[in-house]
């Protein structure tokens, strides 16, 4: 009984020592590290998180410059696929997805479901109406979706080249901005990014 | 000493009779004592795979894969380092923890996808292949540079010997066309079709235009990897809901063989003169194996089968590329052997005698490492067709099977081995991923509330058929 008390104080005087009663506990081994997930990345030349962050900045900040995206108030949008025409397995969701988070947040647009989370869609609105688990008056109705008033479309290329110890990478990322009524290209931008790096990279 | 290749021949043979059950026996009894390699969990993998027991397939190249993962992670801070501490090792490379060469590590995360598809774990086949794509990367990089610390150390020790210039070694093994023109020894055209296939199936057509895309880069000019890209955007559109897209996938015959094959080769290092040194040779499997060209669907339509993956082609080309660092190492070894020896036998009396003990032992162990994964196919062979979902009798060279397709997607394995044919049962695939039927939706005709007349959906249980496995003779 002596010891546990010793050691329940010890305890305790150790944790107001340390003030942990406002930090949340740390479990580490001293080998893994959080690092900055804005840090310039460039341990290969392949498609990386910078390459990523920065086409999704750049092509939100010019579409959210675009006056037909804001001729109407809030319009709609919806997204459809970028297409991967490189070798590298770029997922394109992941660059549309940043892109749209940051126009989102911006308050000027709304977002439709895209085709890939149509299904989810068409099951929760069955789910709610066919299957007589939920209330008629609280249900969400079917056929009261909204089309979007304009969809953006995309491409990414690249074209790699090697020679002797050099291999250059280069990435042309270009979105577009389509009026689904109309079918008018309303607005399109690109994002260049060159890589190159030495032998021992590749 | 323990022989890795006579353990494996008989192994397969009990496979080539349709005796898997002792095959699995068999491999346990060879391997006793808890602390299992990485080549143990390869070949049970595959034998379990053979057995259709998937999920303890997948259990136990995981395992595989967390010896893998030890070597990747080992292999990243050691890059460049090849020849560490080889002058001196005393003992050759068969005594080195076994790695697994490149292309296996490579055929490991693809057949873990398959059993994954093969049980109906879409999800987690999309895992193993992302896998796949980052292991290569790896591979690549940690060979680059192997390779530049490899020239590095040959020009300063002076070593410029190649297995062209080996007298007796089979040069044409490693040097035919099929072996030269291939882009490396690990990437595989199937590994990435099969990326492309499951990437198409969960809708990620972005993600699977660069598998199909690679499939084509690594095997030009089959028409099978160009329709798979050329129709990518099509498909979806042209495929009723009632339909599969069913890739057959036959894998045919074992990898080849690794023996040892001993040749004096002159040693320049300290002027020691010639040296026996051994190498290791592949040779082809035979198991008489058929490699059949053709699948049959309900006794009407017989659908090509496209051989775009030779096991036994990428794993010379990986010896090939290998190459290099074994003859460096080998006489580097043989280097610090002699001169240990020599030292031993200047000294006289019994200190002599350790040399002559040591002469003995260099000549037991030393002989190149045959480990290599056995149980992997000598060819995979593809075909692919839409077909209505539901059974179908497919015929794949004298064997028949009633094989039950469903989803909107299914992959059916088949692997030829001697006389004997193991089928895979696929489980369900996945339910039609893209917003594809709009028969689902059935807008109201009435707003006010009263009587909605939507059809009941028709139930869609999404249970896992048990796999069936028939050895057929």
């Amino acid at each position: 009984m002596y010891k546990t008390n010793n050691v329940f104080k010890a305890t305790a005087v150790a944790l107001l020592l340390s003030g942990c009663a406002t930090q949340s506990p740390t479990l580490s081994s001293g080998n893994v590290e959080y690092g900055d997930s804005k840090a310039v990345e460039s341990l290969t030349n392949e498609f990386g998180s910078t390459d990523l962050q920065t086409i999704a900045e750049s092509m939100a900040s010019s579409l959210l410059q675009s006056p037909a995206l804001f001729a109407k108030s809030r319009p709609l949008v919806t997204v459809a696929e970028v297409k991967n025409r490189t070798s590298e397995y770029i997922d394109t969701k992941s660059i549309t997805d940043s892109i749209r988070t940051k126009i989102i947040k911006s308050g000027m647009v709304r977002f439709a479901v895209d085709t890939s989370a149509m299904q989810t869609q068409v099951d929760e609105l069955s789910r709610q109406n066919q299957t007589g688990l939920y209330k008629k008056s609280k249900s969400k109705k079917m056929g009261n979706m909204e089309g979007a008033d304009f969809r953006i479309e995309g491409t990414i290329t690249s074209i790699v080249k090697r020679a002797d110890d050099v291999k250059d990478v280069y990435y042309k990322f270009s979105l577009q901005l389509v009026d689904i009524e109309s079918g008018t290209m309303e607005w399109a931008d690109e994002k260049e990014i060159r890589k190159t790096s030495n032998k021992s990279m590749f | 000493m323990r022989s890795y290749d006579d353990e494996l021949k008989q192994t397969i043979d009990l496979v080539g009779k349709g005796q898997i059950d002792q095959a699995l026996t068999q491999h346990e009894s060879n391997n006793t004592g808890g602390d299992f390699d990485l080549l143990y969990y390869l070949e049970k993998g595959e034998l379990l795979r053979l057995n259709s027991q998937y999920n303890d397939s997948a259990s136990a190249w995981l395992l595989a894969d967390q010896k893998v993962n030890e070597w990747e992670n080992e292999a990243k801070i050691r890059a460049g380092a090849i020849l560490e501490n080889v002058g001196t090792v005393v003992l050759n490379d068969k005594t080195r923890r076994y790695d697994g060469h490149d292309y296996e590590k490579v055929m490991l995360s693809t057949r873990l996808a398959l059993d994954h598809v093969l049980t109906g774990d879409w999800n987690a086949a999309r895992t193993e292949i992302k896998k796949t794509h980052e292991r290569e990367a790896i591979i690549a990089e940690i060979n680059a540079k192997d390779t530049e610390a490899l020239e590095q150390e040959s020009k300063e020790k002076g070593i410029s010997t190649t297995f062209k210039d080996l007298n007796g070694y089979p040069v044409e093994t490693l040097n035919s066309a099929e072996v030269t023109t291939l882009k490396n020894g690990y990437q595989s055209a199937f590994s990435h079709y099969l990326a492309g296939f499951v990437y198409e199936a969960l809708n990620e057509q972005g993600l699977a235009s660069p598998g199909y895309r690679q499939a084509i880069e690594l095997r030009p000019d089959i028409k099978i990897l160009e329709d798979g890209l050329s129709t990518l955007e099509t498909r979806p559109g042209l495929r009723k809901s009632s339909e599969t897209d069913v890739l057959f996938v036959v894998e045919s015959g074992t990898a080849p063989t690794l023996n040892s094959i001993t040749i004096p080769v002159p040693v320049i290092v300290s002027n020691l003169g010639v040296i026996p040194i051994s190498f290791p040779v592949l040779h082809s499997d035979t198991s008489h194996t058929l490699q059949p060209s053709t699948v049959g669907i309900d006794g009407k339509n017989t659908l090509p089968l496209a051989a775009i993956t030779s096991l036994d082609t990428l794993s010379k080309r990986a010896l090939r590329d290998d190459m290099p660092g074994i003859i460096v190492r080998g006489i580097l070894r043989a280097a610090a052997k002699t001169l240990s020896q020599k030292a031993l036998m200047d000294q006289g009396g019994g200190v002599a005698l350790a040399g002559i003990a040591l002469n003995i032992a260099n000549v037991i162990t030393e002989s190149a490492d045959e480990r290599t994964w056995r149980m992997l196919p000598a060819t995979i062979s593809i075909a692919r067709m839409t077909l209505p979902s539901g059974k179908h009798d497919i015929a794949i060279g004298s064997s028949k099977q009633s094989i039950d397709i469903q989803g909107s997607h299914a992959i059916v394995v088949t692997r030829l081995l001697g006389n004997q044919t193991y089928w895979s049962q696929p489980a369900y695939g996945p339910q039609m991923p893209v917003y594809a039927a709009p028969a689902m939706i059935q807008p109201l005709k009435k707003v006010d509330g009263s009587a909605i007349n939507t059809p009941a959906k028709k139930s869609k249980k999404k249970k896992v058929k048990k796999p069936v496995h028939q050895a057929q003779g």
